[in-house]
């Protein structure tokens, strides 16, 4: 039942387009010799689905279609915009109109890039100046040196 | 579809009109059949033509030889003749049902007259599918195109193709086997 299910989903599309290859078109036919079901299946998307398509005749083009797209250009030839014209020609002329998004990708990274840089030169600045301040800080050791560094405060007092 | 020259066709795109008219013979009939076919009925068919070639007299100057130009054509005509249709969803036609249900006029045996009934059998058919899948089936059933060329022309994968055409093809057994059954 599984394969039945299987053969006419083909029998709908690629098997009835031609779209098989042979080892495939080989299988189904197989299967179409021992499966009545299946048969009748095919008969049927035949008649209903595929033929009446297929007898379809060709309409003959009006012959009013020709002067009707003349006049159409015509109209449109008056109605052209010479700036938008200039537009299209410029356009025509970049040879590479598929490289936008790649450019526009390129200067996305290196504006990423730059910022990314210069945050990094200020975080390490700033670790340097730290680095400094906690140096300059733990190389107090000279009494003299708290006291010329002394406000006078109490509470500065009551800790050095 | 005739193949063109790649001569005649900067001919064309740069305005020599006696070049335009041999592009325009060359594809004519697949135009319209397939507007008319995907619009289902002739006048809009004319109308969706006459700007198909439109856009192909304006756009040709930019058409670049990188691919096929039939397959260019294919494109620029399905695309305009499914967004008429779904701009324009009125269905002029008869269902199918009401056509070739109970009391249908049988086919007469005399061609023509064959021919004019298959030919409104396929337009009660068609009207049963959305446009999406009309394109499918009259790219691949009438105009004989293959996937591979259905799924350029429309813009889509080829499992997209097979799905449509899986579906439309369902539908139009469901609904003929409905209007069989109901004879019965």
């Amino acid at each position: 039942m599984k394969k039945c299910d299987h053969i006419k989903d083909l029998i709908l599309t690629d098997y009835m387009d031609g779209e098989l290859d042979q080892d495939l078109k080989h299988n189904v036919e197989s299967h179409l010799l021992d499966c009545s079901d299946c048969r009748t299946f095919l008969k049927e998307v035949k008649e209903n689905s595929i033929i009446p398509f297929n007898k379809d005749t060709q309409l003959p083009v009006p012959p009013q279609l020709w002067d009707a797209v003349k006049e159409g250009i015509a109209k449109q030839g008056h109605a052209s915009d010479p700036i938008a014209d200039f537009i299209d020609r410029i356009k025509e002329m970049i040879v590479f109109p598929k490289l936008v998004p790649v450019f526009a990708t390129l200067m996305l990274m290196l504006f990423v890039g730059s910022v990314t840089l210069n945050n990094m030169q200020f975080q390490q600045a700033q670790a340097t100046e730290q680095g400094e301040y906690l140096v300059s800080l733990l190389s107090i050791t000279n009494p003299a040196q708290v006291e010329n560094n002394d406000l006078g405060t109490p509470i500065e007092h009551f800790f050095l | 579809m005739e193949d063109l020259s790649k001569d005649v066709l900067v001919r064309a795109s740069q305005g020599d009109m006696q070049a335009f008219e041999v592009v325009y013979k060359a594809s004519n009939s697949f135009v319209y059949n397939v507007a008319f076919r995907v619009v289902n009925n002739r006048e809009d068919a004319m109308e969706v033509a006459q700007e198909v070639f439109m856009v192909i007299h304006d756009k040709l100057k930019t058409f670049r030889y990188e691919s096929s130009f039939k397959t260019w054509i294919y494109r620029i005509t399905a695309n305009h003749a499914i967004n008429f249709a779904k701009k324009n969803a009125r269905t002029k036609t008869v269902p199918f049902e009401e056509s070739f249900g109970e009391g249908a006029v049988e086919s007469d045996v005399h061609t023509k007259m064959e021919q004019e009934h298959n030919s409104n059998l396929v337009e009660s058919l068609l009207a049963e599918l959305n446009p999406d899948q009309r394109a499918c089936v009259v790219l691949r059933d009438i105009q004989g195109l293959s996937y591979e060329d259905i799924a350029q022309a429309l813009n889509i994968n080829i499992n997209t193709v097979r799905s449509r055409l899986k579906r439309s093809r369902e539908k139009l057994l469901s609904v003929r086997q409905k209007v069989n059954y109901e004879k019965v």
